[in-house]
């Protein structure tokens, strides 16, 4: 138990509250702690990535809308929220409705799965990457309804598009998280982000580089950026699955794709970056003698910080990347993903195993 | 039904489209992404240019036939000009053939620029579209100077040009020649050895020697195929053959060849330019830009062909007199209505996303198509 | 066989040096309400009338492309929902009593707005 539950449940065992009340709130607060930070993150994403690709394009970006444009994701949600429903005359009704939350509800679950800080865990679970795996592979589903249930053929297209790219990009994923667990011995992400404390060389992305770009490129894959962003490729299929959604129905998938993109990051940066340590090996608040309890909140800030700094270090070079290339073509993406990254990935394995029994840990 | 069309889904791409650049309308059978069939259907830019001619006197369809291309508007009144010119016998000073040819080659670097950016844009590469919006702007504001419009000049005039390049003006566009060359070296590195853009373009949309000559393909897209024909060597009217320029040719016949074509055109355009520039200012400051004609009252006699090379391929203006102030009939011959037949061909039986590639390297417009 | 495989990742590597290398050059888009562009005397804007040069020769009528643009009656009318600004009449009038200006913002919510009238004797 972290040093915040410690004292959430000393205070409340003051007033007599029952434990198991006091375990429901501390999860009411944690899952209201992942929400916020999603919430942050995608509106600060959104004004980021249009700010930034204007950076690349030489322009100003957004700057109307409050200070530098500060303001303009809030105003386009107000305007999204106002927008008008339509419902496709030959829409499969139910499917289309539940589409967008099947999207936007697993990645809200994911957030809890995350260890923000040392004592900041929300759902610490032995099986962590694969009830990540698991719950990832949710939102395709939704892709798939929504494609389907919108009667428009471009939708369809959209749709069986990410269904294939989901199927042949997750088993390299897979497999290269079957390393990084061989590595630490253990499914949970919290031992896996103890396991690289200390010093920036004891990080997983040494022993498994190949691991890391594998895992980042299927990531791309799995986000539907460009350049693998042809389930809704603007120039062929016209947003492809989500062309018949309008207001708050298309706010769903649009910020499900941003919290995904933030979610994959973050998750990116525990399993290969050390997720919250410090890349010095030790923090600020070590030098500083503050009581107990100051100390320790100070540090878990500092990870925190660290986590954040990590994941969004990958958020630029996806965006960066964004800027850069074309987009691939799908049969390329799969051969890509079949014929290159499995035998790399298993490659990769291989190599972990070999680093592995030389530790002597095999 | 037919036996090919069995077990496809009829997709209905255009008119509006974010890629189909303009108003193109593309029935397209697929089974899975293959496409089976391809069924282009034209005319949603139709706005009667031909029948709008017969209308008034030669003076008054003067503007509007910027309008025919208007990514390269000067070729265009270039055609129409020459053939009334052709009729009235009329000889145009040299400096404005000069003026003229400079200002067509420039009007091809911007044609060819935006292409370029839509082209990537199509292919889902967002930035290079800004990069060549940049270059192509420093060439829209020296026509805003010297024409008063950005794309629709109306600049030539019966017998020659209407203004004359200052001095200032000529020392810009020279300096643009010379940093011009170091753009397309930047949009070369940035994506013309891109694997990405490599596997999208290289051996797709195969067009053939015998398929282009059978569909009457010219321009780049012609060249690309290996056939070196260029209005501009063959036949050379204005200047260009006291010009010094190659034609570039691929034998590859793809996607990529077309591209290739067309960025290496865009260096020869650059240094015809820089000739032209040179001359002009080497010229003598107050000969002659224009013969002086009453344009509201040429009354013409016959009919004549007008032929000139322009960004997208062979553009033919037949006009014919009948001695009034009116034109008896203008037939206008425009490229991309060719390259749009084409696309059933060299598209069939490649992936839905590829339809897109081939479609954007033809470089079809479609108020040129439509007219 | 190495190089084959490398050389890619190579020229991937240089499309993100050059996407970058240009992120640090500077803006060039206008912040346009605030800062115009300085336009030439050449530009065609919209078309200014001078009522004491006209001698009501029609000729701005006849060498009109768009037809029903200019109406010469009682009053003198420029319809600049029509106009192409190809300045024709401009370049054609005998006396000079048109003018081209560098007005170009000619958007307005109301269509007679754009209907230039004056009364000539």
């Amino acid at each position: 138990m972290g040093i915040f539950e410690l004292i959430f449940t000393e205070y409340l065992l003051k007033f007599n509250v029952p434990l198991w009340l006091i375990f429901l709130l501390r999860q009411i607060l944690y899952f209201i702690f992942a929400a916020a930070i999603m919430v942050i993150m995608v509106l600060f994403l959104v004004l980021f990535e249009r700010k930034y690709l204007a950076f690349f394009t030489r322009r100003k970006g957004p700057d109307r809308v409050g200070l530098y444009g500060c303001l303009q994701t809030a105003a386009d949600g107000i305007k999204i929220l106002f927008k008008e429903n339509i419902l496709p005359k030959n829409a499969d009704k139910f499917i289309y409705f539940t589409a967008p939350v099947i999207v936007f509800a697993p990645v809200m679950t994911v957030y809890l799965l995350i260890p923000f800080s040392q004592d900041v865990i929300p759902y610490s679970s032995n099986t962590g990457i694969l009830l990540f795996l698991a719950i990832l592979s949710l939102p395709v589903i939704g892709v798939i309804f929504a494609g389907y249930s919108s009667g428009n053929k471009y939708s369809l297209i959209g749709g069986i598009r990410s269904c294939i790219q989901a199927v042949s990009a997750e088993i390299p994923l897979f497999m290269v998280l079957a390393g990084i667990i061989i590595l630490s011995n253990s499914m949970n992400l919290n031992d896996i982000v103890i396991l690289q404390k200390d010093s920036v060389f004891n990080w997983n992305i040494f022993p498994s580089f190949l691991g890391f770009i594998i895992f980042f490129v299927c990531s791309l894959i799995t986000l539907n950026r460009i350049p693998f962003d042809f389930p809704e490729a603007e120039s062929e299929l016209a947003e492809g699955y989500n062309c018949e959604y309008s207001g708050m129905k298309f706010a769903m998938f649009f910020l499900g794709e941003y919290a995904l993109t933030f979610i994959f990051s973050a998750f990116t940066a525990c399993l290969f970056l050390g997720g919250y340590n410090s890349p010095f090996g030790c923090y600020l608040s070590d030098f500083l003698n503050f009581p107990l309890i100051t100390g320790e909140i100070l540090k878990n800030l500092e990870q925190f910080f660290w986590l954040i700094l990590k994941s969004f270090v990958l958020i630029l070079i996806t965006m960066w990347i964004r800027a850069a290339y074309p987009r691939f073509r799908t049969d390329k993406t799969l051969e890509l993903c079949w014929y290159i990254f499995i035998p790399l990935a298993l490659f990769n394995l291989m190599v972990i195993c070999f680093i592995q029994y030389f530790r002597g840990m095999l | 039904m037919n036996e090919a069309l069995i077990n496809t889904m009829q997709i209905n791409i255009g008119p509006q489209h974010p890629s189909t650049h303009g108003v193109l309308r593309l029935k397209v059978d697929l089974r899975g992404e293959t496409i089976v069939n391809i069924e282009p259907i034209i005319g949603y830019l139709h706005r009667g240019m031909e029948k709008k001619a017969e209308t008034g006197n030669y003076l008054q369809y003067l503007p509007v036939v910027d309008r025919v291309d208007y990514l390269s508007g000067f070729f265009c009144s270039y055609a129409y000009i020459n053939a009334v010119e052709t009729l009235i016998n009329v000889e145009i000073p040299l400096k404005a053939k000069y003026i003229r040819t400079m200002t067509m080659e420039m009007n091809r670097i911007t044609s060819h620029l935006l292409w370029l950016g839509c082209y990537l844009l199509d292919l889902g590469a967002t930035s290079p579209l800004f990069y060549t919006f940049i270059e192509r702007e420093k060439l829209l504001n020296i026509f805003e100077d010297l024409t008063g419009a950005r794309m629709m000049y109306n600049y030539y005039t019966f017998g020659g040009v209407k203004r004359d390049i200052p001095v200032s003006m000529l020392k810009n566009i020279k300096t643009f020649t010379e940093e011009f060359p170091k753009a397309v070296k930047e949009y070369e590195d940035l994506i013309a050895n891109n694997p990405i853009f490599i596997t999208r373009t290289q051996r797709t949309g195969i067009l053939t020697k015998e398929n282009a000559l059978q569909y009457s393909i010219t321009g780049a897209n012609l060249r690309a195929s290996g056939i070196n024909k260029d209005l501009r060597k063959d036949s050379p009217y204005l200047v260009y053959k006291n010009l010094d320029f190659n034609v570039p040719v691929s034998q590859n016949s793809d996607s990529y060849a077309r591209f290739t074509v067309r960025m290496e055109e865009m260096k020869e355009s650059n240094k015809i330019i820089k000739q032209c520039a040179d001359f002009l200012l080497s010229d003598e400051k107050d000969s002659e830009i224009n013969t002086k004609i009453n344009p509201v009252s040429i009354k013409p006699n016959g009919s004549v062909l007008s032929q000139v090379e322009s960004t997208r391929g062979l553009i033919e203006c037949y006009v014919e007199a009948d001695g009034t102030n009116i034109p008896f009939r203008v037939k206008w011959r425009t490229p991309s209505f060719y390259a749009v037949q084409i696309l059933n061909t060299i598209a069939k039986n490649q992936l839905l996303p590829d339809l897109m590639a081939v479609f954007g390297s033809l470089d079809i417009i479609m108020p040129e198509v439509d007219r | 066989m190495m190089y084959s495989f490398i050389k890619p990742l190579k020229e991937l590597a240089k499309g993100l040096y050059i996407v970058l290398k240009n992120g640090f050059k500077s803006d060039v888009t206008l912040m346009y309400p605030e800062k115009k562009k300085i336009l030439n005397d050449n530009f065609r804007g919209k078309i200014k009338y001078n009522k004491e040069k006209c001698i009501k020769c029609r000729l701005c009528q006849k060498v009109c492309p768009s037809k029903g643009t200019i109406t010469i009656d009682k009053e003198f009318i420029i319809d600049f929902s029509q106009c192409i600004f190809c300045a024709n009449c401009v370049e054609n009038c005998p006396k000079g009593a048109l003018q081209i200006t560098k007005e170009y913002e000619l958007a307005s919510k109301n269509k007679k707005d754009l209907i230039f009238k004056e009364e000539i004797n």
